[in-house]
């Protein structure tokens, strides 16, 4: 995947990022290099597709949460997010 | 400029930022209500005098910031309906449904950028709508009474 532009569904990564805004997505990141520390990503999980920032890198995937800390699904009910699910980086927001 | 003109030719698809509850507590009331507000902020906005030039300005930005606001809420209130409530199989029981959001959205955000009463009604039609398809997959049956605003019309609820 090259390029994705997403609208936001939700409210678990505000305040980066608000429900209905718009942002650029690019798989081209996470072809030469891993994904890392606070990168914002989406992510496939159950035919949806979501985005979360990550928090920690370990050898199974990335632990990834909200920016929402109050009300947010992070990977201790998502799991720990392998490198093969992620679909790419935001890039921009418009 | 190159980034405008890709926001402008890829196609749009969702992400979705999820909550931790989820309550499952869902209302098409407060899409209908907020449409009724915007209807009758277009409404004052129609009827300002302008014989004080000042206080028709303070008057209209007032009035103007309301009707943003609600009409944001609508758009957010229909967004949840959509996203969070509304399951495939009630978009395929109602193959309107996805067309009938679509349609609303896109009054809402005219009325939003203008002033337009067929607008504002469009959009209060289309949450009315989806209201009688909410009230069906709950399997109540939908009605309309009579509304206590000002504006008049009609709420949708439920016997």
């Amino acid at each position: 995947m090259l390029l994705k532009k997403l609208r936001i569904v939700g409210h678990s990564m505000e305040p980066t990022l608000r429900n209905r805004d718009l942002v650029l997505v690019s798989g081209i990141q996470y072809l030469f290099k891993k994904p890392k520390l606070n990168d914002i990503v989406v992510f496939e999980e159950e035919n949806k597709i979501l985005i979360k920032r990550i928090i920690k890198a370990t050898e199974k995937g990335f632990f990834v949460a909200g920016d929402n800390k109050k009300d947010s699904l992070d990977s201790r009910k998502l799991g720990i997010i392998p490198k093969n699910k992620i679909i790419g980086k935001i890039i921009y927001a418009f | 400029m190159i980034l405008k003109l890709l926001s402008k030719i890829l196609r749009e698809e969702k992400a979705f930022a999820h909550c931790d509850i989820p309550c499952g507590i869902y209302d098409p009331h407060n899409a209908q209500m907020a449409a009724h507000t915007i209807i009758r902020m277009t409404q004052f906005l129609s009827e300002i005098k302008r014989e004080d030039e000042t206080k028709a300005e303070h008057d209209i930005t007032r009035i103007t910031r309301v009707k943003e606001k609600h009409s944001n809420l609508l758009e957010e209130e229909l967004d949840t309906l959509q996203n969070d409530y509304f399951k495939e199989e009630h978009f395929k029981d109602y193959p309107n449904l996805a067309e009938l959001f679509k349609k609303t959205l896109k009054a809402s955000t005219k009325a939003r950028q203008n002033i337009d009463m067929q607008a504002a009604e469009e959009a209060l039609a289309g949450a009315q709508d989806i209201a009688e398809i909410f009230f069906k997959t709950k399997n109540v049956e939908p009605v309309r009474v009579k509304s206590v605003y000002p504006t008049g019309g009609e709420i949708v609820t439920h016997k």
